[in-house]
C-alpha cells in the first residue's frame, strides 16, 4: 500500500474545530486517517447531511468530505450577487446537446452544504402519482418505494428543518401533521399571481419553504431568527434562517460525533479483490497531496454529474452500463413581465406564491404535469437572463433594466423524462487536478415540449391578466437529476430501493442522481428524505 | 414598458449605513473605487483594443466621464482563470474562445469597412456586431468559432460586470444590498424609506 503523506496545512485545517454560524469555532471531533471509521461520506449537500447526523446520531463513527469550504455564513456572505459566486460548482463542465444546460450558478453548490447554501428552499412533497410515472403513462420509470415509505421522513424533516407553510395546504394527501410555522409573507410578485389566478379559478397558496417565518431552535446550534425577507436565497443567506444543510443537519451530526472535512476532494475509491470498498482517496486545498481514509461504507452524495463521474473514474458500481445515464434536467421554463406597480423584485422569499392545480392537467397532451410559482429576481442574474434570453444590447439592454424594479416572474417546475440521448461522460479534456472534465449531453424531448408550450399558453394568460407588459418567456430546464438510478433489477438500475449499489455490498448513493424519475416538483425534500430513509435502512441492516 | 430614472448616490450613501453588513461593503467598495485598468493582463495590446470597443457597444456609457470598466473586468476574470462551473461543449476554453472571436471580428471589420474594429464608427460597429450575434458572418477565423455564442457569452460577461457594479445598481434603482436589518413593506408600492423613488419628471420624460 502507497504510503500517504500529511502536510502542515491539513493538519493546520484540522484543528477539531468547526465554525458555527457567526464563525464561532465549535468542537468537532477527529478520526485519525488509518482508523477505519464506519461511514465516510462524499458530499455534505441534502443527500449527505441528514444521513450524517442520524448515523452520527446512532453511535457510528463518521467522516464526511465536502469539496468546498466550511462558510460561516453571518461572518463570510455578502449580500452582493457577484461576490458570493464561490457558492457554485465552478469547475467546469462541458454542455453539449440540443439544449444545452447552464451550470454554476444554476445548479450545483459546494461548501459545507452543497446546493442547499443556494437553493430557493421550495420545498413540496411529492404526490402519490410521482413516483408511478410508467404504471399513469406508460413512459419513464417508476420509483421502486411509494409515498407511504417517504411520508414518515417529510413528516420529520418538516419539522426539523423548520418548514413554513399553509396548513391545510391544499394539494396532494391529508397530512398528519400542519407545518410547523406559518407561510412566509407574500412579496409583490405572489400578489400579482394570486390576483391572475384568481381570476382564472386557479387555485394557489402561499408556498412551502424551508425558510423560518419565526425564530426557531436549532438542534445543535440554538434559536434561528426569523426570515428577514432579504430575497438572497440564491445567493446565499447571511442570517441562518434559510434551513440549509450548514445550520440544520450538519451541527446535529457534528455535536453528535462525526467529523467534516471540508476542501477534501474525493478521487479515488479503492476497493480489495471481493470489489468491497476499504478506502477512500482524497486531496486536500489545492497542492495536490493524497490522503486516505479508510471505512467500512461509504455513502457517495455528491449530485447528479459528479456521483457518476466519480464512479466511471473509478469504473465501480456499473455492470448495468446505467452509470451516467437517464439524465434528467426539470423543465424550468420562465416567463417575464413589467408592471405599472412597483414590485422590487429583490424583497421577500422569491418563490412566495405556488399552484399545483397543474399536476396532471386535464387538457394535457403529455406524461405528467408542473408547478406553477411566482419568483423573485436579483439584477444580476436579471439582467444575464435578458441577454442570452433576449439578445438585447446596447441601450436597448439599459433601457430595459431601468424598469427592473417593475419586473416579476413566474416559472414552472416540470417533469422531464429520461431519454436515451441523456447522458453524462467522461471528456477528453482535464481540469486542473488532471481528471477528466465531465460533458452533460442534454436535449429536451417531444414530452418536454409539450409540457412547456401548455405552460407557457397559461403563464402568458396569467401575466397578461395580472397586467404585464412586454411579457416574454425564458426557457430553462434546472435541477440535474438520474444519473445513478434506484430500481428493483440490477439489469437496468444502479442502486436498489435502500441506495445500496447492486455491485458494490458496502456502496450506497444517496442524492438526485437515484431519482428513478424527476417528479413534478422541486427535488429537495424528497432528497433528504430519501438520506433519512437511507440513514434507516442501513442501520437497520 | 416601465423605464425609470432613479437619483444618483443612493447605494453609496447606504454603504455608509449599518443598513449594509460590513462583508457587503467590502464587496462593493472594491468593485466601486477599482482603477480602469491600465494595462490587460490577458489579452495583447490589439485584441484588448477592439474589447473595448466592442464593450462601449453592448453596454454604451455616454452619460459617464469614466465609463465602469467591463473589459478589465473580463481580461482580470480570464488572466484569474475563474470559471463558471460550464461551458458550451462546441466552444473552445473560454480564453480561446475570446481571442479567437475578437480576432475574427477584426477580419471581419477590416473585410466589410477597411479598418480594424475600434477604428469604425459607431454605425459601423453595430452593423458588424449585429452579423455576429445572428451568426452571419463567415470565413478566416469564425470558421473556428460559432459567430452567435461567442457573442453571447461576451454580452453576458460584459452584463454581469455592469449590473454588479454599484454605479449601475444605482441606475436601476436597486437597493437589495442593504438588507442587514431586513424588509419589512415586501408589497406592491410598498417603500421602505431607503429605496429610492423613480424621478417624477423623468417618468413624465418616458
Amino acid at each position: 500500500m502507497k504510503e500517504f503523506e500529511t502536510s502542515p496545512r491539513h493538519d493546520e485545517i484540522r484543528t477539531g474545530r468547526a465554525p458555527d454560524l457567526y464563525g464561532r469555532p465549535v468542537p468537532m471531533r477527529q478520526y485519525a486517517a488509518h482508523e477505519m471509521v464506519d461511514a465516510v461520506i462524499i458530499g455534505t449537500g441534502a443527500g449527505g447531511a441528514p444521513l450524517m447526523a442520524r448515523l452520527a446520531s446512532a453511535g457510528l463513527s463518521v467522516v464526511a468530505l465536502e469539496a468546498g469550504r466550511h462558510w460561516a455564513p453571518a461572518r463570510d456572505f455578502a449580500t452582493d450577487e457577484a461576490a458570493q459566486m464561490h457558492l457554485f460548482w465552478n469547475d467546469e463542465r462541458l454542455s453539449a446537446g440540443g439544449d444545452p444546460l447552464w451550470f454554476g450558478r444554476n445548479n450545483s453548490g459546494t461548501g459545507v452544504g452543497g446546493s442547499t447554501l443556494h437553493y430557493t428552499a421550495y420545498v413540496p412533497r411529492v404526490q402519490h402519482d410521482d413516483l408511478r410515472l410508467h404504471t399513469e403513462f406508460g413512459v419513464g420509470m417508476d420509483w421502486p418505494l411509494a409515498y407511504d415509505d417517504l411520508e414518515p421522513y417529510y413528516d420529520e424533516l418538516e419539522n426539523s428543518l423548520g418548514v413554513s407553510g399553509p396548513s391545510p395546504y391544499p394539494w396532494g394527501p391529508p397530512r398528519r401533521h400542519a407545518y410547523p410555522l406559518a407561510p412566509l409573507p407574500l412579496n409583490g410578485a405572489a400578489q400579482l399571481m394570486e390576483r391572475a389566478c384568481a381570476t382564472l379559478d386557479i387555485r394557489t397558496s402561499p408556498a412551502v419553504n424551508a425558510a423560518v417565518s419565526g425564530s426557531y431552535f436549532q438542534a445543535g446550534m440554538g434559536w434561528r431568527p426569523a426570515c428577514k425577507n432579504c430575497g438572497f436565497c440564491q445567493a446565499g443567506c447571511n442570517s441562518g434562517a434559510k434551513s440549509s444543510m450548514d445550520v440544520t443537519y450538519v451541527p446535529v451530526a457534528i455535536e453528535a460525533g462525526a467529523e467534516v472535512r471540508s476542501e477534501s476532494f474525493v478521487t479515488r475509491l479503492e476497493t480489495d479483490g471481493a470489489g468491497r470498498i476499504t478506502g477512500v482517496v482524497y486531496t486536500h486545498g489545492g497542492d495536490g497531496v493524497e490522503y486516505r481514509q479508510l471505512c467500512r461504507t461509504v455513502f457517495l452524495c455528491a449530485g447528479a454529474i459528479e456521483t457518476p463521474r466519480l464512479l466511471l473514474l473509478n469504473e465501480l458500481a456499473n455492470s448495468s452500463g446505467q452509470v451516467g445515464r437517464n439524465f434528467m434536467a426539470h423543465t424550468g421554463l420562465q416567463v417575464w413581465g413589467q408592471f405599472e406597480e412597483d414590485v422590487r423584485p429583490y424583497k421577500g422569499i422569491p418563490g412566495g406564491l405556488i399552484s399545483e392545480d397543474t399536476h396532471r392537467p386535464g387538457d394535457a397532451d403529455f406524461a405528467g404535469g408542473y408547478l406553477l410559482q411566482s419568483i423573485g429576481v436579483m439584477p444580476v442574474t436579471y439582467a444575464a437572463q435578458v441577454a442570452r434570453g433576449r439578445g438585447f444590447w446596447g441601450e436597448r439592454l439599459r433601457e430595459h433594466m431601468r424598469g427592473y424594479n417593475h419586473t416579476a416572474g413566474i416559472n414552472i417546475l416540470g417533469e422531464c423524462l429520461p431519454y436515451e440521448h441523456n447522458y453524462v461522460e467522461l471528456s477528453d479534456e482535464t481540469d486542473a487536478r488532471g481528471l477528466p472534465k465531465p460533458r452533460v449531453h442534454f436535449t429536451n424531448g417531444e414530452n418536454e415540449r409539450r409540457l412547456t408550450a401548455h405552460a407557457e399558453k397559461l403563464m402568458r394568460e396569467i401575466w397578461t391578466l395580472a397586467g404585464a407588459q412586454d411579457v416574454w418567456s425564458f426557457p430553462r430546464n434546472a435541477h440535474i437529476i438520474g444519473t445513478a438510478r434506484m430500481g428493483v433489477d440490477p439489469e437496468t438500475a444502479v442502486v436498489n430501493a435502500d441506495g445500496r449499489a447492486f455491485d458494490v455490498p458496502n456502496l450506497y448513493i444517496c442524492d438526485n442522481s437515484i431519482f428513478p424519475s424527476a417528479l413534478s416538483c422541486n427535488p429537495a425534500l424528497t432528497i433528504m428524505a430519501l438520506s433519512l430513509r437511507t440513514a434507516d435502512r442501513f442501520l437497520k441492516n | 414598458m416601465q423605464s425609470k430614472h432613479y437619483p444618483t448616490g443612493t447605494v453609496r450613501a447606504l454603504l455608509e449605513t449599518d443598513m449594509v453588513t460590513p462583508q457587503t461593503r467590502i464587496a462593493l467598495l472594491e468593485r466601486l473605487n477599482r482603477e480602469t485598468t491600465a494595462a490587460p493582463r490577458f489579452f495583447d495590446a490589439a485584441a484588448y483594443a477592439t474589447l473595448c470597443a466592442v464593450c462601449a457597444r453592448l453596454i454604451p456609457q455616454p452619460e459617464r466621464p469614466h465609463p465602469i470598466d467591463l473589459a478589465g473586468a473580463i481580461d482580470g476574470r480570464l488572466a484569474q482563470k475563474e470559471g463558471d462551473g460550464w461551458r458550451y461543449d462546441q466552444m473552445p476554453p473560454d480564453g480561446e474562445a475570446h481571442r479567437r472571436g475578437l480576432l475574427a471580428l477584426d477580419e471581419s471589420a477590416q473585410l466589410l469597412f477597411g479598418g480594424n474594429f475600434h477604428e469604425l464608427d459607431e454605425a459601423q460597429q453595430d452593423q458588424l456586431l449585429l452579423l455576429v450575434q445572428r451568426n452571419e458572418v463567415s470565413g478566416g477565423t469564425w470558421e473556428t468559432i460559432q459567430a452567435s455564442r461567442f457573442f453571447e457569452e461576451l454580452l453576458a460577461g460584459a452584463t454581469e460586470s455592469y449590473y454588479s457594479h454599484p454605479l449601475a445598481q444605482e441606475e436601476i434603482g436597486f437597493v437589495g444590498m442593504a438588507d442587514a436589518h431586513g424588509w419589512q413593506l415586501i408589497k406592491l408600492d410598498e417603500l421602505e424609506a431607503r429605496e429610492p423613488q423613480a424621478l417624477e419628471d423623468e417618468r413624465e420624460r418616458v
